[in-house]
């Protein structure tokens, strides 16, 4: 799947997180991220951003994430929607296995 | 208590509601906002914020109801907003001690006026990659001349300034305002400079950026006609060549030509020769060379005398100032704008 613009989801609100996927000039996913639990969890927040990229096939990405303490399950969808708005992608063909 | 959201448009009279909130902030609603995002408590104003194309302004909380959560409902609402506007790339300014606020909100700062002003952005690494691939443009030698050019329309005075500045320097890196305020768009401004300058061969003709000279990072820039000379944010404009831009393609001296007409560009080059070339901990001073103008009829050409003749309908004083492809340029535009439908 190609990202070919800028697009949002989530919110800065206690327990979510605001993602922010764009397209990039360079191949390769470059992700910064803010976390309010950065020290433990930042690299398992991470690796779960780039595996729910890779299961969508995006391989080349900005990615910026603020994190206000989401669980695993609420960053994959926050992830996941943005990665299919930024990719231009219908609600309907939003069924992502697993 | 919920809060509930709703976007006010310029002209809405529910706008009044906002000014005691803002007043209170220190701000005032300012005529560029396009959007102002309200935040309402059982039927009470407690936070609004709005969006003026890529910069978030006039953002105040209710003091009684400051904290995290307020506050970072309003900044969601503001940036999804921009988002649905095709605006993700985002500036602010605020005062330092709101910067805690702002960086909660995913906001980085870019430069400060120390107790007065910090522009920050939505990103902490888009200025530095923006001067990573400035760097990959870096030209070998001893002197590297800079020019900041709006060029509204180019003249010979601008083409001038820049064979001056070329002729003193190893390589010249000209960098276009993309700022689309001046009366001339930066879609018809850049090709006139890149037509007007052709033939010179120690130059590089840079697109503009948010980072010079932009609405985003110096507003005071396109009030001129309200006569307003933005010291903090002249500083902080020149704070960002200054330790970003020149030490990325190796900057050493800035052109620019005197300053007869615009008492704002005058005050602003004068704030240029404190900033780049005085003391400023490691950061490598840039020598500032003003230049005197190319004078026709014993008068300096500038941009503003062009386009006063052409208001005029002076065509005749208009060609002796401009190179052929700036005249052909407005030849067709008036052809284009005096032709019936």
């Amino acid at each position: 799947m190609e990202i070919v613009k800028d697009a949002v989801a989530g919110t800065l609100e206690s327990s979510d997180a605001l993602v922010r996927i764009g397209p990039s000039p360079e191949p390769g996913l470059h992700l910064t991220l803010e976390s309010v639990v950065k020290a433990q969890f930042g690299e398992a927040i991470d690796q779960l951003a780039r595996a729910t990229l890779a299961q969508l096939g995006i391989t080349q990405a900005l990615i910026a994430i603020d994190d206000k303490g989401a669980l695993a399950c609420v960053l994959r969808a926050r992830v996941q929607a943005a990665a299919l708005r930024a990719a231009g992608k219908e609600p309907s063909e939003w069924s992502l296995p697993g | 208590m919920p809060v509930l959201f709703r976007r006010l448009f310029p002209g809405d009279e529910r706008l009044t509601q906002l000014l005691p909130l803002l007043h209170q902030a220190g701000l005032r609603l300012e005529e560029d906002v396009e959007v102002m995002v309200v935040a309402y408590q059982q039927g009470r104003v407690v936070a609004c914020g709005g969006l003026a194309g890529r910069v978030l302004k006039c953002i105040a909380i209710d003091p009684a109801r400051r904290g995290e959560g307020l506050s970072l409902s309003l900044m969601t609402e503001l940036i999804t907003l921009a988002f649905e506007r095709g605006r993700p790339e985002l500036f602010l300014f605020t005062k330092p001690e709101n910067h805690a606020l702002f960086a909660a909100s995913g906001f980085y700062p870019l430069a400060e006026v120390p107790g007065y002003l910090v522009l920050m952005e939505n990103s902490p690494d888009r200025l530095r990659r923006h001067c990573a691939r400035l760097r990959r443009q870096r030209q070998p030698g001893k002197r590297i001349g800079a020019i900041v050019m709006n060029a509204n329309p180019f003249t010979l005075g601008h083409r001038w300034l820049v064979e001056q500045a070329a002729a003193r320097c190893d390589w010249l890196h000209l960098l276009v305002v993309q700022e689309d305020a001046s009366p001339f768009r930066y879609a018809d401004r850049y090709p006139l400079i890149a037509q007007g300058t052709h033939g010179i061969r120690n130059l590089t003709l840079h697109p503009g950026s948010a980072y010079v000279i932009s609405r985003a990072t110096f507003p005071g820039y396109f009030l001129k006609d309200q006569g307003v000379v933005d010291i903090c944010h002249s500083q902080i404009d020149l704070q960002l060549f200054r330790r970003y831009l020149a030490p990325a393609l190796g900057i050493t001296h800035r052109f620019v030509g005197t300053e007869p007409f615009c008492p704002l560009t005058a005050a602003y080059n004068r704030r240029m020769n404190a900033l780049l070339a005085g003391p400023d901990g490691l950061w490598p001073p840039v020598e500032v060379v003003e230049l005197p103008r190319l004078e026709v009829d014993g008068v300096p050409v500038s941009a503003s005398r062009v386009r006063a003749r052409l208001a005029a309908g002076d065509w005749d004083a208009v060609a002796a100032l401009v190179p052929p492809t700036t005249l052909a340029f407005l030849q067709h535009a008036h052809r284009r704008e005096t032709t019936p439908a």
